[in-house]
Parts: structure tokens; sequence; C-alpha cells
């Protein structure tokens, strides 16, 4: 596997972002309270989420660990707009998630959320290229005129290693390639949170730490706030902050950095 | 072109192409079909509007000109009456039959005419200008002329024989222009066969000039009342528009074909969805809304749709000339028919597909996700 020389962050992206030293200082990006989820599973009522509370930091690289069933998942949907909780509030650059309909959570969701998935969820039908121009065409409001924005898109394949692969559909390419596109798109369009769930679950562990090492760059160099959920506690300690979950609640607190 | 689109359409490219045939049948359908009744019609209203005289003059409750008339129900003695009357220059009887066509497609229409003058009205050639190019008139009962195209349809030539009210007629001659029915026999001949002697279907009168012909029309229905009478100049727009029943036929094809067009762009467009409800997933992900999914599905559709047509087109035009070729049916393409099947099958196709599209813009986003 190609492992890139360097990680530098592209300037069109590194304008205006806290690095990790300023955390302390920045105001919340994103305010989880009280949150709470059941699902309906016949006639029985199965609470995932049990009144969590949350605070991310702009800049903040958190990390949820748990076993299954914990609701880490769950809580990480929910905070990318994707579920909508029973109870609670959630809270995104200041403006309440909760209360949108879907349309205007799904525009949040557009503005504000990169995801990065453990199945890496690429289109398979498009190349390298033309999944990050998808991406970036949603963000501009879904014209296929939109061109986005060739030197960036460039710039961030150089970074991730992934130099004249732009051509070739995800099949084409190795698992740790694939979830670098994935965080190539999930970046894209300077979310002001990623969420990554599970992300190097899929990944060998040469693959694992090449990712998780970039996205400790990213939020180190360009200041992207990160929420990661993972099961294995080396991935977690790229983190600052970790979040231990159990039976749908925060469990413990671990600050790392 | 929408790359997303594209690409969907180019990953399945059996379904897109079974899709694409299920769109250009319903095409073929509306066109081709359209085509032979334009076709056969015109080229009935073309011989029909040539016959040179101009009034016919038939019995009451005959439905139409020509091609419906109730067959030999009228006494031939007519003929002689009415070329009596004043600003008649001529007249003729013609006995007409209609058969069903070579191999139990379509019809066709057998006359029965005069090939020489008789004691008081003239000969059909005198009046239409039919004249035998090659061979000769019939002479005896089993004899008929055909002209050229019938020849070529049905590749009889002088000396070649024909069936005909199930018995073997010899072909004697080959006539020119293309005039009334394709094939002529003797009308006494046509009077034994159908057992009416001294009857024949219609009269046609031939004026001392064109000017007259109103005039004539008012004696001719004032001598002899209740008949129907007919100008020959009205026949092709009678038989463009006189046929409501054809035009209610060519509407339920034109439903049907819409119909498949619409159930066949719905069931690719269903298949594709869930085919496709992960992408669907990760589309929402990224933030797309559900404008934006139904829009992706609907222009995948259009394409679809877009390509049945053309192929569709191309389909009509083989299969168009194919039964001109290989059948005694003439079909005509219509361009405006044409371009009417075209949008009637893209809307088909924007409707089939918007169930599925909906159906794809509201799926839950985590559900979709975890589709395996």
């Amino acid at each position: 596997m190609s492992r890139p020389a360097q990680l530098e962050i592209p300037a069109a992206m590194a304008a205006d972002r806290p690095t990790s030293t300023a955390i302390e200082s920045q105001r919340p990006v994103l305010e989880a309270i009280g949150l709470e989820m059941s699902y309906r599973m016949g006639s029985v009522t199965v609470p995932a989420l049990r009144g969590v509370d949350l605070e991310v930091l702009e800049g903040e690289f958190l990390s949820i660990t748990g076993s299954s069933g914990s609701g880490k998942s769950t809580l990480l949907h929910i905070i990318g707009g994707l579920l909508s909780p029973t109870g609670g509030k959630i809270f995104v650059r200041g403006e309440e998630m909760t209360s949108l309909n879907d349309s205007r959570r799904t525009e949040l969701r557009r503005r504000d959320i990169g995801f990065v998935f453990q199945r890496f969820n690429l289109f398979p039908t498009l190349s390298v290229e033309e999944n990050l121009r998808l991406a970036e065409r949603i963000h501009n409001g879904g014209s296929p005129r939109h061109a986005g924005n060739a030197a960036l898109r460039a710039e961030l394949l150089r970074l991730l290693g992934l130099e004249g692969k732009s051509a070739r559909k995800p099949r084409e390419l190795s698992g740790g390639e694939q979830q670098r596109v994935a965080l190539a798109r999930a970046v894209i369009n300077r979310p002001a949170i990623v969420l990554a769930d599970e992300p190097t679950g899929n990944l060998d562990s040469s693959s694992s730490e090449l990712v998780l090492g970039m996205l400790k760059k990213l939020n180190q160099e360009l200041g992207q706030t990160i929420v990661m959920i993972t099961h294995d506690p080396d991935a977690a300690a790229y983190s600052m902050r970790t979040i231990h979950m159990k039976d749908g609640r925060i469990d413990r607190v671990t600050r790392l950095q | 072109m929408d790359p997303l689109v594209l690409a969907n359409i180019a990953d399945r490219p059996t379904r897109a192409a079974a899709s694409v045939f299920g769109v250009a049948i319903g095409i073929v359908l509306i066109v081709v079909t359209s085509g032979l009744v334009r076709g056969m019609l015109g080229s009935t209203a073309e011989r029909e509007g040539a016959l040179g005289a101009e009034l016919l003059f038939q019995p009451p409750g005959s439905l139409g000109a020509g091609l419906t008339t109730t067959p030999l129900s009228l006494p031939v003695a007519y003929a002689g009456a009415l070329a009596q009357l004043d600003g008649v220059r001529a007249t003729t009887p013609v006995g007409r039959y209609v058969r069903s066509g070579a191999g139990g497609l379509g019809f066709e229409l057998v006359e029965g005419i005069e090939f020489e003058p008789r004691s008081g009205y003239e000969s059909y050639a005198a009046i239409t200008g039919m004249r035998v190019v090659e061979g000769r008139a019939p002479v005896s009962d089993r004899e008929i002329v055909i002209d050229r195209q019938r020849a070529a349809d049905g590749g009889a030539s002088v000396g070649s024989s024909l069936e005909l009210f199930g018995r073997r007629f010899t072909v004697v001659g080959i006539f020119e222009p293309e005039v009334g029915a394709r094939i002529k026999l003797p009308l006494a001949s046509l009077q034994e066969l159908l057992g009416t002697e001294g009857k024949c279907s219609s009269v046609l009168i031939k004026t001392s000039s064109p000017e007259v012909q109103e005039a004539v029309a008012a004696r001719v229905d004032e001598a002899f009342p209740g008949n129907q009478i007919i100008y020959t100049r009205d026949i092709p727009s009678f038989v463009a528009k006189g046929m409501p029943s054809l035009n209610v036929f060519l509407d339920v094809v034109m439903g049907l074909a819409t119909a498949i067009s619409g159930l066949v762009v719905l069931l690719a467009m269903y298949t594709a969805v869930s085919a496709r409800t992960r992408e669907i997933g990760i589309l929402k992900s990224l933030g797309a809304s559900r404008r934006f999914i139904v829009t992706i599905i609907e222009k995948e559709a259009l394409t679809i749709s877009t390509l049945g047509i053309v192929v569709g087109l191309v389909l009509s035009l083989a299969v168009g000339a194919s039964i001109s070729h290989w059948t005694q049916l003439i079909v005509k393409l219509d361009p405006l028919a044409a371009i009417k099947a075209g949008w009637v099958v893209l809307l088909s196709g924007a409707l089939g597909a918007l169930y599925p599209s909906l159906q794809a813009a509201k799926q839950d986003a985590v559900e979709a996700l975890s589709h395996e």
C-alpha cells in the first residue's frame, strides 16, 4: 500500500479553522442535551439512548467507544441527522437540529456534516474523482453543471496518497484506499463535523494506522472537528477525548490529550 | 448529461437494454399501427379520388364512400337512367366486394366493372381513363386484370393465377393508372359469383364539366330521392376521417402502448431503486434532498425512455418497410404520429418512474445504509 510522503493540508481548506491547541477557547460546535432514543420492536419498546448529554468543541477529535448495543451508532446517526431522537435536543453550530423538519435537517447535514462509514459507502458506479464531485455537487445545490473545485480535489487526493487513481472505480482500489477516498469525500466541503463510524473496522492494521493518522492530521492541521466511533482502544488513542458508552448512557469520559 | 445517471445506466446494461426495448415496443405499436391505418386509408383514398367521375351514386344505407359500400344491391338500370339526366356526360356501374387480404392480413377490394360500353352507359375505362397496358382485358368469367402494385405485392404477372371466392382466376392484363380496386373482373362475373345478377354497388357519374357537378347532383337527388350522392372530390377526406371506429381503435392502441411503456419504466426503476437502496442511503448521508433523489431517478427514466423512443422509431421504420415489402399492406409512417407517440411515451415514462422515485426519496437513511 502506498503511504503518502507528507500530509500537508490544502490551503483552500485550512483558512478560518482553529488548531488543536486552541480547542479550550472554542465554543461547542455540537451540543446534545438529554438525548433519548427508543425503538419499537413489535409490542416491545427497546431503549437505545437514555438521556445522553454531550458537548463537542470546535476542532475537537472525540472518540466514542462501547460494546455492541451500547447506543454509540444510534448516537452518531442522531448527531448526523439521519435519525430523529425520541427525546432531547441537539444543537449544531447553535442551531437546534431536533426542531427542524426533514428538509431543513437534510440541508443542515449537507452543510455541516461529513460521514465516513465502516463500509466506505462509495458509489460503485462512479470513479474516485466522480465520487468527490458528487459530494461537491450535492453540497452546492445538486446541479450536474457544478464543476466543483478541481484543484482541491487533486490536492486532497495527493494528500491522501491517491495520486493517479482519480479515474479508478472503488472496486479497483484496496480497502484502505477506498476509505481514504471516503475521507476525502467527507472533508471536501469543509463540514463543521466529520462523523466517522468505525472507519477502520474493515481495514488491516497498516491501513487503519494510515487512515487514523490522516484523521488526526486533518484535525490538527485543518482544525476539523471529528467524532469517531470505534471498538479499538488503539484507534481511540488518536483522539483527544474518549467517551465510553454503556446501556445507552455515557459511562465514563477519558481525556487523552 | 448527468454522470450519475449515465453511470447507473451503464452499470446494468442488460436491464437498461431490456427497458429501452420495452419502451421501443410501445413506440413501434403506436407508430406502425397508425402508419398502417394511414397507409391503407391513404392508398384507398388516392385511388378512390382518381376515379375520373365527379359523382358517385349509391343506394341508401351505404355506410360511406367506396370501401364500405353495401355490395351489389343497386339495380344496374340506374346507370342508364342517370345517363339521361341533364349535365351528365356518361355513367358506368361498379360492383364492389371486400375480401380478406392475402395471408389473412387486412382486406382487399375487388371490383366488377364493365370493360366494354353497354346500351345506355359507358365502360369503366371511358370514365376513369383506366387502360390495360400489358396483356389484355378479360373476355371470360375467370379472368381478371390487376394494377402494377398488386402485381408487385402478390408476385403476380400476366398468365399467373389468383384465388378469389374459392376459385382460380387467371391474370390476363395489367392496368394503369391505379384507380379504384387493384383487382378488377367483369361485372357480370362478380354478379354471378355473388348471386346478384343485374345489380351493382354504385354508379360513377361523369358530368359534362366539373363546374356543373353541384347542379347535376341536385338533379340526381330530385330524380332519385333517398339515394346517396357523393362528390368524388370529398372521398379522400371521407376516408381519412370517415371511420370513427378506426380512430377509437388507434386511441386504444395508443393507450395500451402508453401503459406498456409506463409499466416497463415503472418496473425498471422499481427494481433499480431496490437494487440501489444502499446508494440512496449514501446520497442521503451526503445531504441529498428528496428532490435531488427524485430528479436523479426521473432523469434515468427519461434517458431510458428517450433511448427507447429513438430505438422504437428506427424499429418502426424497419417494421413498416418489412410489412410493405412482404405483405400487401401499406404502411405510411406519419411524422406527427411519431412525435405524438414520443411525447406520450416520454410522459408515461416520467409517470412510471414517479412512484419508485418517491419511494426512494422517502427511504429511511439508516435502514438504507445498512441494506446488504
